[in-house]
């Protein structure tokens, strides 16, 4: 793109809009967080997108999904139409992929991305994202957030925005996964309810997880040299690294091996002669 | 059909600085790499490098003709490797110029070899070369039982910041 459309973003560096334009990016969920993060990726220029969503746009999402409509509900469009719409809209020329169902029914176009965005629902969902992001060497950049109803408080507004790259402490080693909050979650499987989720967390975590990116793939502060996780207070309004980095193992990450790349694959000794 | 390569940057660094050690006799190292294949399936193959093997300075013959010539117990030891682990192996060893590095008439030659006995091993696995200047990274790959390479399309270092080395014209 040879205009001065980004001229107000030259400072990322000479080479940084060839970049930017050359990676694949792969975004997992559309809903509050994606959907904030594929508006941002455009208007940066990205042009590489591929995005998963299975779910149809619905009254419920109003409140949040940036770009969709009250006519996208009443003729329940697609997140990921919506995504690809507002895409398209600021950047025609974009190849967007879109998967309307789970990553993991199509995982292969995923694993070809330079980069991933998760915007998943629970735990369980982003170990196994992470999960596929290490065995394929991706760099993942993880958003959520939640709301606490605690009786007679009011109540707690937190997210997190973490930055797991292959070698580096998972989120295991983070100490953001852990097995409690993985059976806590499962013993709570189908009895959800609705969660309560509102735009303006969702705005400030996506906003930040877009600036690591475009950090990591033009390097323009020269400064994101390690593993990123930043808490989320939405009731202070504010982001700043957990405290946890403070206490990160220095052994090599135990939870996914160095060897423990490419498609699992099993072998059987062949039968002496 | 597109190929792209990945390498953990603690790896890679790892690399870079087994075949910056000086030798004996040898002008330079080479070494390799064990990588495994993602996307098997399908028409964006991943090939992921996940460990390095450095040539014992013993595996090395004096030849003047050449920067680095290894000996067959070498090539033995990577073969045994192949089969030991199921992996591919990519040779791999540095130009010492900046900018984006080409296979001299000698690598061309040789090196199809080193890789034709690692298919004899592995034939299904991805081998191949890789090649390092100071500060580019090209490989060529043979997709298994491949007869001729292919060039990578992207090679990326995964780490802090991402390192992007595309093939020319991409």
């Amino acid at each position: 793109m040879t205009n001065d459309r980004f001229s107000r973003q030259s400072f990322l560096g000479e080479g940084a809009q060839e970049i930017i334009e050359n990676s694949i990016i792969g975004i997992c969920g559309h809903g509050g967080g994606g959907s904030h993060i594929v508006q941002q990726l455009a208007h940066v220029g990205f042009q590489h997108y591929r995005i998963y969503d299975g779910d149809i746009a619905e009254d419920s999402n109003l409140n949040r999904l940036v770009g969709a409509t009250v006519d996208d509900c009443r003729r329940e469009t697609r997140k990921t139409t919506i995504a690809e719409r507002t895409i398209k809209d600021l950047q025609p020329d974009a190849k967007v992929k879109v998967f309307p169902c789970r990553w993991q029914d199509q995982p292969e176009p995923l694993r070809g991305c330079d980069l991933i965005f998760g915007c998943v629902d629970g735990f369980a969902e982003r170990r196994e994202l992470e999960a596929c992001a290490r065995r394929y060497l991706l760099p993942l950049v993880d958003i959520g957030m939640d709301v606490h109803c605690v009786e007679n408080e009011p109540p707690r507004m937190a997210g997190q925005v973490i930055l797991s790259v292959p070698g580096e402490p998972c989120m295991f080693c983070l100490g953001f996964l852990n097995e409690q909050v993985l059976a806590r979650e499962g013993e709570r499987y189908g009895d959800a309810g609705s969660r309560p989720q509102v735009v303006w967390p969702n705005g400030v975590l996506a906003s930040t997880a877009v600036g690591i990116a475009v950090d990591l793939l033009t390097d323009w502060t020269r400064e994101l040299r390690s593993v990123v996780y930043l808490e989320y207070d939405g009731n202070r309004n504010t982001i700043k690294p957990h405290v946890r980095l403070q206490y990160l193992p220095t052994s090599p990450c135990p939870h996914y091996p160095a060897n423990q790349v490419g498609d699992p694959a099993f072998r059987t000794s062949m039968a002496a002669g | 059909m597109s190929v792209r390569c990945r390498v953990p940057e603690q790896l890679y660094r790892r690399v870079r600085e087994d075949l910056a050690r000086s030798h004996e006799f040898a002008a330079e190292r080479v070494g390799f790499l064990s990588a495994r294949l993602g996307n098997r399936v399908g028409d964006e193959s991943l090939v992921l490098f996940s460990g390095y093997h450095a040539v014992p300075d013993d595996q090395y013959i004096d030849d003047p003709r050449s920067g680095a010539r290894i000996n067959a117990t070498a090539i033995r030891e990577a073969m045994q490797r192949v089969l030991d682990t199921g992996d591919g192996l990519f040779h791999v060893h540095h130009h010492a110029h900046a900018g984006r590095p080409g296979f001299g008439w000698m690598d061309r030659r040789e090196t199809p070899r080193i890789v034709s006995s690692l298919q004899v091993a592995g034939p299904d696995q991805a081998h191949g070369m890789v090649l390092l200047s100071n500060d580019f990274c090209i490989a060529h790959i043979w997709l298994p039982r491949a007869q001729k390479p292919v060039v990578a399309q992207r090679v990326t270092v995964v780490g802090y910041p991402l390192q992007f080395f595309d093939a020319e014209g991409e």
